[in-house]
């Protein structure tokens, strides 16, 4: 039986894989499952990075016009992800740093690092750099919705802060109170690596 | 004409051992039986089963059991004639048959009714008997407790005017069943029976002179045969079932059994168990049973209670012959058991001198008849020569037994040197496992212990046969392994089954005819779905296949489909094709 890619409208290549049916069931074999955890995984941050999607939750399952749907569904087969599968992929996936519970006391919503941390720190100081605002007080709003699309344009604000506590470590932010809340001030490096 | 008149159908589907009356008795039948309607085939009536019975004649068609199948009522066969064949005219008996008494009259007691009143239960006016159902029309018509006769039911017009003089007392009959005669009863809306009183207008009962209630005398009211008669049930015949004219009717009997059955005719009609008022089912005695009121009672528990009596004393007295005789019979099955035992430690002495043969099928078969026998009769021989001990030591026995196993198996032995024993065995041709390659341990257990025969010495304990397994593959071709599941599960099998070999298959089997449930594995490769699911469980161990279960579908499909499908394992051997990760900011 041959499986080949689908692309989608939005132009995303699903893996023939999603074509399978085996694939949507959790197998009993703890090699297999490995295997098609880490397909999943793969296929999840792919299609987040691809349409900059954030957040993944076991709501998504039932809801068919979530973006998610076209990797948790596959109509042309007839075959869905259920929960306690999903459930499992979510659980592998904040174990392994590609994601996050968030908030972190419940087990059903992900955070994705489809960049971790450290890769939105460094993103977040190469734009400031770029784009010459360095030892310019700047809100949370101007960097997940700046005039001009960026990287980090719709950012959700804790992976944003969570970037932030990084930089601040080494010396390369600093938070600032402001007015309606909280600012950032990113700080010209004092050693060039 | 005769077969319309006198003729009831039944529903000839149910057999007619359910279809007899509770104290009618079957006494014999003959198949392929025609009936000539009397001189004329009846043409829907030209093969079926005759059965004669004590009160009836049954003929069950065999085209049309449920529409073309009747009963006569021997009651109406006036005479008959026997006529014994000739070149190729079957052998007949000729029934001379009165019809029933016109309905008008008489309450259908015998018409062509389907619906029977006399079958019905019914409670006895006297003593509040509920007599069951069942009964033939004659035994319905007394209680069977205390004998009274039946009141609400009418009966025969000559025995109803007997009634009516011996009991003019009788309680009033049932209402609905009777209608009203008379035309003043009929204005008053009551029972024909029950009297009014002018004055207070409560309903006397005939009997009396006197209104019960206020005294007033009472009009004398016609009483006797005429208002005990009632009209039939709703049931609308047909004229020409009222003719009273004779009529006859023949059988023919295509494949003989004339003669037998004639005898047996001839011996109901004789009998007229039907006129016998004995309704009682427990009198042995046949005293023509006048027996009514408390008297009748009595008589009936003593008769009962006797009867018991009798019975348990006869049982006792045999138990109490037995156990005289059982003395007797453990000496001889001792004597017995020692003189076989002697005559076969000699002989096995001499085989086993030899070392080819197989003790287990060394003993004559007389001996092993008795030896069975005795054990039949739970005589227990403590001295039966245990096969085992007959070995010189655990390691031939175990050896021996696994090349018996493996012939059981497989079927012949193919190793020349094992010719002699071969010949000494019962030639079984076919072995357990041809074709199939893979067994239970029970079934095996079971098959071998059959092939060996229970009156053969001894079974082979599960334990023993425990330890013949894995001796097993010395001595069979090609070798039977043994193979545990994870779910304990213990199978013997032929190479092609080994873990290794049937993964491969499956492999190969799904990757070029896709995915196939279990039950489509079990029927390819033709071992039971329990066992199919064990070879299955294990290659999937081994990650070889992967399941699609259809709990994860979308749209269900109907339920008590089959869920899981099987796959060669597409998610190991695959390499993404997808997105490309980081091709996507």
């Amino acid at each position: 039986m041959a499986l080949s890619t689908v692309t989608l409208p939005s132009g995303f290549l699903l893996p023939s894989i999603h074509a399978a049916p085996p694939f949507f069931t959790q197998q009993p074999n703890a090699t297999t499952q490995a295997s098609a955890t880490g397909h999943w995984k793969r296929l999840i941050l792919a299609f987040a990075r691809f349409h900059k999607l954030y957040t993944l939750s076991l709501a998504d399952l039932e809801d068919t016009k979530s973006p998610w749907a076209n990797v948790l569904r596959n109509e042309r087969i007839n075959r869905r992800l259920l929960p306690p599968y999903l459930s499992a992929i979510l659980q592998d996936m904040n174990t392994s740093n590609q994601a996050t519970f968030e908030p972190p006391t419940q087990k059903t919503s992900v955070l994705l690092y489809w960049n971790t941390p450290e890769q939105w720190a460094d993103i977040l100081y190469d734009w400031g750099v770029s784009t010459g605002q360095l030892n310019t007080i700047l809100t949370f709003y101007e960097i997940t919705e700046p005039a001009l699309e960026s990287a980090l344009s719709g950012i959700p604000v804790v992976l944003l802060k969570k970037a932030i506590v990084l930089l601040q470590k080494n010396g390369r932010a600093q938070v600032i109170s402001v007015a309606d809340g909280e600012g950032v001030k990113l700080l010209p490096q004092t050693s060039v690596p | 004409m005769a077969l319309r008149n006198c003729t009831r159908s039944v529903d000839g589907t149910i057999p007619v051992q359910a279809l007899i009356y509770d104290d009618e008795r079957i006494l014999g039948s003959q198949d392929e039986v025609g009936i000539y309607d009397g001189a004329v085939k009846a043409p829907d009536h030209q093969a079926g089963t005759a059965y004669i019975t004590s009160h009836r004649l049954f003929y069950i068609d065999k085209v049309n059991q449920r529409k073309r199948s009747f009963c006569v009522d021997l009651s109406l066969v006036g005479q008959t004639d026997y006529y014994a064949g000739l070149f190729t005219s079957s052998a007949k008996i000729t029934l001379h048959l009165s019809p029933p008494k016109p309905i008008g009259i008489d309450a259908g007691e015998a018409g062509p009714s389907s619906v029977d009143p006399f079958s019905q239960s019914w409670t006895c006016e006297v003593c509040d008997y509920r007599n069951p159902p069942g009964l033939s029309p004659t035994a319905a018509k007394k209680c069977g407790l205390c004998g009274v006769p039946r009141e609400a039911v009418p009966a025969p017009l000559a025995s109803m005017s007997e009634l009516s003089t011996s009991l003019p007392s009788a309680s009033p009959p049932n209402l609905l069943m009777s209608q009203p005669q008379d035309a003043a009863a009929a204005a008053s809306d009551n029972g024909p029976d029950s009297n009014a009183c002018p004055t207070c207008t409560f309903l006397n009962h005939p009997s009396l002179r006197e209104c019960e209630m206020c005294s007033t005398p009472l009009p004398a009211k016609k009483t006797g045969a005429k208002s005990m008669k009632s009209a039939p049930a709703t049931r609308a015949a047909s004229p020409d079932s009222f003719s009273s004219q004779p009529g006859s009717m023949k059988l023919s009997f295509r494949k003989g059994g004339d003669k037998q059955f004639y005898t047996l005719l001839k011996g109901s009609l004789r009998n007229k168990v039907w006129e016998d008022s004995t309704s009682i089912p427990l009198s042995e005695e046949g005293t023509s049973g006048q027996r009514s009121g408390i008297e009748g009672i009595m008589r009936n528990v003593q008769s009962t209670n006797s009867q018991a009596v009798s019975g348990m004393e006869g049982a006792f007295q045999d138990l109490e012959t037995l156990m005289l005789k059982a003395k007797d019979m453990v000496r001889l099955a001792a004597e017995l058991n020692e003189k076989l035992t002697t005559a076969t430690a000699q002989q096995q002495q001499h085989t086993a001198s030899g070392g080819t043969l197989l003790p287990d099928f060394s003993e004559p078969e007389e001996a092993t008849f008795i030896r069975s026998s005795l054990s039949q009769l739970g005589l227990h021989m403590e001295d039966t020569p245990v096969t085992k001990d007959m070995m010189r030591d655990e390691k031939e026995w175990i050896d021996i037994l696994a090349k018996e196993l493996g012939r059981v198996l497989l079927g012949k032995p193919r190793a020349k040197s094992e010719t002699a024993w071969q010949s000494d065995l019962p030639s079984t041709t076919q072995g357990l496992m041809r074709g199939r390659g893979i067994m239970a341990l029970d079934e095996v257990w079971g098959g071998w212990n059959r092939a060996r025969g229970v009156g053969m010495s001894s079974l082979i304990p599960p334990s023993t046969m425990m330890s013949v397994i894995p001796r097993l593959p010395t001595f069979t071709d090609p070798q039977i392994y043994t193979r545990t599941f994870t779910s304990g599960l213990i199978v013997l099998h032929t190479p092609p089954y080994t873990a290794a070999s049937f993964a491969a298959r499956l492999y190969q089997t799904l990757l070029l005819s896709g995915p196939q449930s279990t039950m489509d594995i079990a029927a390819e490769e033709a071992v039971s779905v329990g066992l199919a699911k064990e070879l299955i469980a294990a290659v999937e161990q081994d990650g070889a296949v992967c399941r699609d279960d259809a709990v994860c579908a979308i749209h269900q499909r109907g339920a008590g489909e089959e869920t899981v499908q099987w796959w060669h394992n597409v998610i190991r051997d695959w390499t993404w094709d997808g997105q490309d990760y980081d091709k996507a900011i």
